[in-house]
C-alpha cells in the first residue's frame, strides 16, 4: 500500500501576499455583488473590472507606464494629455496595510500605510508598470511617506500644495506648480502636452464627469433608483481604468439607471434612513462601512469623500482655449473648490455637506475617520457642530482597515440607522 | 425642450457677438438713418460723433448742465437737470450694467481688440490683488471731478477751460468720430494751458487704451467714471444678477473667466445681489458656472438665463458625442 502525499509547492511571502489579497477582494466583492438583489446590470462591467485586475491577475494598462498619483489633486487632464496614465496609489487592503506597518508609527493612517504597503510589496496589480510617482503636499502623512517610496526606488515628483486656498497668493502658488509639472511631465512620459492634446482630455475627462453628475443626479431622488456601494464602485474604478472605457460603461449605467427613474424603481427600503457619507475616504476593498450602512436598512445617497465626490464634482471652465488659459483653468479646478480637510479652513466642506444633505433629502450624516488620519479627526469637531447646529443627526466612527472590529461597528451603525428612524416616525 | 432649457444651454459668445455688433452699428451709425434716443443714454454713445450718433451719452449733458452759473442751475430753470437724470435712471433700471456688456460702443471695441489677441494666441494680463484693489477707486475719483470741476466753473471758482473736463480725457471721444471718418478730435487744443494738457491727456489715453485693452480684457471699463455712476443706482434696475451661495462650490470657475476680475463672484457665497461695482453683466460667469442655479439672472424676479450643467458642458464641449 502506497499513500500517495500531494505535493504542494511552498510559496513565498509575496505569493502569499498576493493569494491574500485576491481572497480579501474576492470577500468583499461577492458581498457587493451577491448579497443585494437589485444591482444595476450596468455594474456588472465594474464588478469584473475588479474581479480581474484584484482576483484574476489581470493586468490594467499592460505593457504601458503609468504614473502614480498620490493624492486627488493631481491633474489627471495634464497627465493624459502628455499620453500617460493616471493611477491612484490610495490603496484600500489590510493586506497591505499589514505589510505597509513597519514604515509608520503605529497611530497613522491605514490607508498611508496600505500604499506603502502595497509599493513595497510590488503585489499590486500596476507594480510593474509605475516608476514614477506624483505627490501633492497634502497631509504630513502622505508626504513623509513619498520620501519612503523614494528610498523604495520609485521617482517621486513632488508638486507643490499650498496650505491656504482661499489667498491669490495660494492660487498663483499652485497655478505656477501645474505649469511646472505641465512642462515636467512631458519628459516623465517623453510626449509633450500640447494645447491640442490638453484640449481634448479635458473634454475627455468633463465628459467623464458628465455621466458620473448624471448618476449622482439620480441618486438624489426618492425613490432610490441605486445603492450607494456601488456609486463608490464606479468612482473607485476611476482611480486606474482606462478613462473612455470607464466613461462609456457608466454612460451606459446611467442610461439604465435613468430607465429605473422613469420606472420609480426603488433599490431602498420603505423606511430605509438616507445617509450622506463623508470623510476618509472608502477605497476599494474597504468599503467596510459604506457596505454595513447599506447592510443595515439606510442608504448612501450622496458622499463627500475623495474617492468619489471630490474626485469628480467639479469641473474646468476654459474661457481662451490655449495653453495658458488652459493650463491655469485645470489648476483652479484641482484647488479652489477642493474640500480636503488639509486646508486651514474647512467652511466650504461644511457648506458642502449641508448643501448634499438639502438637495439629496437626507436623513444624517455618517462621518468615518481612519484611525491616525489627524486632519479628519480634527476636522470632526467643527463638522459635528455644524451639524447640530443644521439639526442634521451624524454619527462619528473611527475606523482602520482591520477586520477585527466589525461587530461594534455595525451595532453602533444600526443604532443610529434606528434612530433615524425613529426621528423620522415622529416628524 | 422648454425654451427655458434652450435658453441655458445658450452659446453665449456668437449672441453677445452679434448683439453687440448691432448695438454698435445702431448707436454710432443710427443718426444718419435719423434715430435720436435722446441726451441721457447710460453708455458711451459719444455725442462728438455728431454725424452717426443714435443718442447722446449722458456724461456730456451732465457736464454742461453742471457748468451753467449757479443762480442759474439753482434756481427753477435748473431743473432740467433732474429731467436728464430722470431719463437716465429710465434708460439706466431697464438694462442694469448689462449696457456695459452689451451696449457700450466702447465696451466692444475693446471686445474686438481682446478678439484680436486671442487670434494671435498671445496670453492676457490681470491684475494683482493688490493693485486691483487700489485701482479701482480711480472711477469714483474720476466720476467726482466730472460733478464737481463743472459745479466749480458754473461758481466761477476756475475758468471755462475747464469744461467737459471727462470728455477731454475719454478715449471715446477720438475713437468713436473715427468709425465715420471723423478724426477732428484728434488734436491737441493749444488755446490754453489747461485745454491742452487736458487734451494732450486725453491724446495718451487714447493711446493707453489701445494697448491696454490688448493686454487686458476690457481694460478701460476698470476706470469708467459711468461704471461707478450705475453702481450708485444700480439697486433700482430690474435686472439682476444673483446667486444662491448654497449652490456655489467655490471653484472659482466664473471667476476665471470674469474680464474684469471680480473674485467675489466666487468667493461671496452670503450676498443674494452678487453685481460688484465693476461688473459689466456680461454674463460670461453665469455660462461658465456648472453648478445648476448657482448664479442666474432675474429680470422682475422672473429668471431668464440660469446656470445649469448642461448649458456648461455644452459649451465648454465636453457632451456625450452621438457616434
Amino acid at each position: 500500500m502506497t499513500i500517495e502525499t500531494e505535493q504542494r509547492e511552498i510559496e513565498d511571502s509575496q505569493q502569499k501576499h498576493i493569494r491574500h489579497q485576491g481572497m480579501e477582494a474576492m470577500q468583499v466583492l461577492d458581498v457587493i455583488e451577491k448579497d443585494f438583489s437589485d444591482n444595476p446590470e450596468a455594474m456588472q462591467y465594474f464588478y469584473d473590472l475588479f474581479r480581474d485586475v484584484y482576483c484574476n491577475g489581470i493586468k490594467p494598462h499592460p505593457g504601458k507606464e503609468m504614473i502614480g498619483t498620490m493624492c486627488v489633486q493631481v491633474p489627471d487632464e495634464i497627465i493624459h494629455a502628455a499620453g500617460g496614465i493616471p493611477v491612484r496609489m490610495c490603496n484600500g487592503f489590510y493586506t497591505d496595510e499589514e505589510a505597509g506597518g513597519e514604515f509608520m508609527p503605529a497611530k497613522s493612517c491605514s490607508l498611508v500605510k496600505a500604499s506603502l504597503g502595497m509599493l513595497k510589496s510590488k503585489t499590486n496589480p500596476y507594480s510593474e508598470g509605475i516608476k514614477t510617482i506624483v505627490n501633492p503636499t497634502t497631509c504630513d502623512q502622505k508626504k513623509k511617506s513619498a520620501g519612503m517610496m523614494r528610498e523604495m526606488g520609485y521617482k517621486i515628483y513632488d508638486m507643490e500644495l499650498p496650505p491656504v486656498k482661499e489667498s491669490e497668493i495660494g492660487r498663483e502658488y499652485w497655478r505656477r506648480s501645474v505649469r511646472l509639472f505641465t512642462k515636467e511631465v512631458g519628459k516623465i512620459t517623453g510626449k509633450k502636452v500640447t494645447r491640442k492634446g490638453l484640449k481634448e482630455t479635458i473634454r475627455k475627462i468633463g465628459r467623464a464627469q458628465n455621466a458620473y453628475h448624471r448618476l449622482n443626479e439620480a441618486r438624489k431622488l426618492t425613490p432610490l433608483p441605486f445603492l450607494g456601494k456601488d456609486m463608490f464602485v464606479v468612482t473607485n474604478a476611476f482611480f486606474f481604468d482606462d478613462l473612455e472605457r470607464w466613461t462609456l460603461a457608466t454612460e451606459k449605467l446611467a442610461d439604465e439607471i435613468d430607465k429605473r427613474v422613469e420606472n420609480k424603481y426603488n433599490t431602498a427600503g420603505k423606511r430605509s434612513p438616507r445617509i450622506v457619507f463623508t470623510g476618509s475616504p472608502p477605497v476599494f476593498p474597504n468599503l467596510k462601512v459604506p457596505l454595513m450602512i447599506e447592510q443595515s436598512d439606510a442608504v448612501i445617497v450622496a458622499d463627500e469623500t475623495c474617492s468619489s465626490n471630490r474626485l469628480l464634482n467639479d469641473m474646468v471652465s476654459v474661457d481662451e482655449w490655449f495653453m495658458y488659459d488652459m493650463v491655469d483653468a485645470v489648476a483652479d479646478r484641482y484647488l479652489k473648490s477642493c474640500t480636503c480637510p488639509i486646508f486651514t479652513m474647512n467652511d466650504d466642506r461644511i457648506r458642502r455637506l449641508i448643501e448634499l444633505v438639502r438637495s439629496s433629502n437626507a436623513d444624517g450624516v455618517i462621518y468615518q475617520a481612519f484611525a491616525g488620519c489627524g486632519v479628519y479627526e480634527m476636522e470632526q469637531r467643527s463638522v459635528a457642530k455644524a451639524m447640530e447646529k443644521e439639526g442634521i443627526p451624524m454619527l462619528y466612527i473611527e475606523t482602520d482597515y482591520s477586520p477585527s472590529q466589525g461587530g461594534q461597528l455595525s451595532t453602533r451603525i444600526e443604532a443610529f440607522v434606528e434612530s433615524l428612524k425613529a426621528r423620522s416616525r415622529r416628524k | 425642450m422648454s425654451i427655458k432649457s434652450r435658453i441655458d444651454r445658450v452659446d453665449l459668445r456668437p449672441f453677445r457677438f452679434w448683439f453687440q455688433l448691432l448695438a454698435f452699428v445702431f448707436l454710432v451709425y443710427g443718426g444718419h438713418l435719423a434715430v435720436d434716443l435722446g441726451n441721457s443714454l447710460p453708455t458711451f454713445s459719444c455725442g462728438y460723433n455728431s454725424q452717426g450718433t443714435a443718442g447722446v451719452c449722458y456724461l456730456l449733458p451732465l457736464q454742461h448742465q453742471l457748468a451753467q452759473p449757479w443762480e442759474r442751475l439753482f434756481s427753477p430753470a435748473g431743473m432740467a437737470v433732474l429731467g436728464g437724470f430722470g431719463l437716465f435712471i429710465l434708460w439706466f433700471v431697464v438694462l442694469n450694467k448689462a449696457w456695459c456688456g452689451y451696449i457700450c460702443p466702447l465696451g466692444t471695441i475693446q471686445d474686438w481688440i481682446t478678439g484680436l489677441r486671442k487670434r494671435i494666441g498671445i496670453p492676457y494680463s490681470n491684475y494683482s490683488d493688490d493693485h486691483f484693489n487700489k485701482l479701482k477707486v480711480i472711477k469714483y475719483f474720476l466720476l467726482l471731478a466730472l460733478i464737481f470741476i463743472p459745479l466749480a466753473i458754473g461758481g466761477q471758482f476756475i475758468s471755462h477751460d475747464w469744461g467737459v473736463p471727462f470728455c477731454k480725457i475719454c478715449p471715446a471721444r477720438m475713437i468713436i468720430p473715427a468709425f465715420n471718418g471723423d478724426f477732428s478730435q484728434w488734436t491737441i487744443d493749444f488755446s490754453s494751458n489747461t485745454k491742452m494738457v487736458l487734451t494732450a491727456l486725453g491724446m495718451f489715453i487714447v493711446g493707453l487704451f489701445l494697448v491696454g485693452s490688448f493686454v487686458k480684457k476690457r481694460f478701460f471699463c476698470f476706470f469708467c467714471p459711468m461704471s461707478a455712476f450705475h453702481f450708485i443706482f444700480s439697486k433700482l434696475s430690474i435686472l439682476k444678477l444673483k446667486k444662491d451661495g448654497s449652490k456655489c462650490t467655490v471653484c472659482g470657475d466664473c471667476y476665471r473667466v470674469c474680464d474684469m476680475q471680480i473674485k467675489p463672484i466666487a468667493d461671496d457665497v452670503k450676498s443674494v445681489d452678487i453685481l460688484k461695482d465693476d461688473c459689466i453683466l456680461c454674463l460670461k460667469c453665469v455660462a461658465a458656472c456648472p453648478e445648476e442655479g448657482a448664479l442666474k439672472v432675474d429680470v422682475l424676479g422672473k429668471t431668464i438665463f440660469e446656470a445649469t450643467r448642461g448649458g456648461f458642458s455644452k459649451r465648454m464641449g465636453m457632451e456625450k458625442n452621438d457616434d
